[in-house]
């Protein structure tokens, strides 16, 4: 019984924390949907750009920056390395998967670059969650408010942008490209304007990290990509993914349920080294999930990847 | 209209299997015309669709297409001017979207895409109009994942969607082969309604030798990347299977006499 009440105990003391920790990561979530599902690109430069904005992030603040130019810059470097990835997809023909470890190995000497030592502090300096209403500066409800906010006003965007003319044509790209193609729609531009885009909301959320810890770091990023997938997983379990509106749903969900059963394990006094084992098991499980109930049946169909 | 002036392609060039896909092939299509191109496999007839919607890029040669020469543009400028429906049902539509979202990629595909909604009450209620022309039901399925249709359905569809915004110029790539009879026959049926309202200028290839006997004003035969024969006019008018046949077998035997 002692067991069961610290662990509910801890595992409530942690709620808040944990709330504004996922709301910040569900643009990582997010960053590694769009290319996923909507461009049929499995992408892995998430785990690069995330640092990446951390670490453009951080030297902007320590040399004095406002947080909200810190976050732009951070923004648009992860839109630049998003572009890399397409290209190098696009132009050498290289695997989705291999054009994203490319660009996250590489990036990794770029963030030691643009820091100059491996970890920078930044506590202290002026944050976007200083600014929230009727909150206390510092305290986990501030972030919570600036984190949520922004999420609810990104995943309104998307829903529209994903909707009109431009919007529907980038989600053919990923349905179909050589039907994209006919149709006059320009398949590059859309690829690496898509990839790009989730990149950036990647850095984005590496930039809003540094601003919430008050530190930078280069590593990070480590593991990122995994937690992210194991997010997406549980939202579009709970959610679904039919629809526009459920896809894009299903990023915020599933990072805010994610964080959270990682709360509780924490709080059951699971070793934090554990973590990554216990998550990679769970996201094989919810891959494999589906092909369990076929063992026995026909060969299963091969997930089409673009090539 | 479409003007091809002697068109080359050779795929592997200088190594074992070289091939010869285009040997310099010209064709001139007058607006309005309806041609139906037949020929054996290997004869260069899906060379020669890809080297008119930009898939495949000429070594040497170019396509004209009302007046424009547009053998340096990409398959998706070309397609402002152009319309194709595929042989396979599944590449000409995206499947995990809906009905009305692929009409809408069609619509959009020779006006610039804006960042207003896609999908409005006039364009459902247009699409519901154009679709209840094929009298397969599609008007009522306007939400439904092109993936859940059937085979015919879908190419059905394709046609529908390549035939809308009257293109300059219809390319038609053996779009009934994959198909029942019976639904073949319905596809067939609306191509040749859709292309008679609309006076479109439109390629169809085609295996079939009763098409190519029944529909048309023209008949162009490719050989070897090349155009063996054209019949167009009064002998198109009355030409028979067994005519067309007869010319394949006159090619066979030339070929035997050649080895």
């Amino acid at each position: 019984m002692d067991f069961i009440q610290t662990t509910v105990e801890s595992f409530v003391s942690l709620i808040p924390v944990t709330l504004a920790q996922s709301l910040i990561l569900s643009f990582v979530v997010l960053g590694i949907m769009i290319p996923f599902r909507t461009l049929n690109f499995p992408d892995l430069t998430s785990e690069g750009a995330f640092p990446l904005g951390g670490c453009v992030c951080g030297v902007l603040l320590a040399a004095g920056a406002s947080p909200v130019t810190a976050i732009l810059i951070a923004l648009v470097a992860g839109f630049a390395a998003g572009c890399c990835t397409a290209i190098i997809h696009l132009r050498f023909r290289i695997h989705t998967l291999l054009a994203g470890i490319l660009m996250m190995t590489m990036l990794y000497s770029v963030n030691l670059r643009i820091m100059g030592k491996s970890n920078l502090s930044v506590f202290g300096a002026p944050t976007v969650f200083d600014w929230a209403p009727f909150t206390r500066p510092g305290f986990p409800a501030s972030k919570i408010v600036v984190a949520g906010l922004l999420a609810l006003v990104v995943f309104l965007v998307l829903n529209f942008y994903f909707k009109t003319e431009k919007g529907t044509a980038i989600r053919a790209v990923g349905a179909n490209p050589d039907m994209a193609e006919a149709q006059g729609i320009n398949v590059w531009a859309a690829t690496i304007g898509g990839v790009g885009m989730a990149s950036a909301f990647s850095a984005t959320s590496g930039a809003l990290m540094v601003q919430s810890q008050g530190f930078a770091d280069v590593n990070m990023g480590l593991g990122i990509l995994i937690n992210g997938l194991a997010a997406l997983m549980i939202g579009e379990a709970i959610v679904g993914k039919q629809t526009v509106l459920r896809q894009l749903a299903a990023p915020f969900v599933g990072a805010v349920v994610y964080y959270q059963l990682v709360s509780v394990c924490l709080a059951a006094g699971m070793p934090p080294p554990d973590l990554k084992l216990a998550t990679g098991l769970f996201v094989l499980v919810m891959l494999a999930a589906p092909s369990l109930g076929r063992s026995r049946g026909p060969l299963p169909e091969r997930e089409t990847i673009r090539e | 209209m479409l003007e091809i002036r002697s068109a080359r392609k050779v795929f592997h060039r200088g190594q074992p299997d070289e091939k010869v896909a285009l040997d310099g092939l010209s064709l001139s299509l007058a607006t309005g015309e309806f041609a139906v191109v037949i020929g054996s496999n290997g004869a260069g007839k899906s060379s020669m669709l890809n080297a008119i919607s930009g898939a495949l890029v000429l070594d040497s040669g170019s396509v004209v297409i009302n007046g424009d020469d547009v053998t340096a543009l990409p398959v998706h400028k070309r397609a402002v001017r152009l319309a194709r429906v595929f042989q396979d049902p599944m590449k000409g539509t995206a499947a995990s979207m809906t009905v009305a979202e692929n009409m809408l990629l069609a619509e959009l595909r020779a006006t610039k895409r804006t960042f207003r909604q896609g999908l409005n009450a006039k364009r459902l209620a247009d699409y519901r109009e154009r679709l209840a022309l094929l009298g397969l039901g599609l008007e009522n399925r306007l939400n439904t994942r092109v993936d859940l249709l059937s085979g015919g359905q879908r190419q059905s569809l394709s046609l529908i969607m390549a035939v809308g915004g009257k293109p300059d110029l219809l390319l038609l790539d053996e779009h009934t082969a994959a198909l029942d009879p019976r639904t073949a026959d319905i596809v067939m049926q609306a191509t040749v309604r859709a292309v008679d309202a609309l006076r479109l200028t439109t390629l169809m290839v085609t295996h079939n030798m009763q098409h190519a006997v029944d529909f048309g004003h023209s008949v162009v035969m490719l050989d070897a990347g090349k155009v063996r024969l054209e019949i167009s006019g009064e002998e198109k008018a009355s030409i028979t299977v067994a005519d067309l046949i007869g010319h394949f077998a006159v090619k066979t035997d030339r070929m035997l006499l050649a080895s």
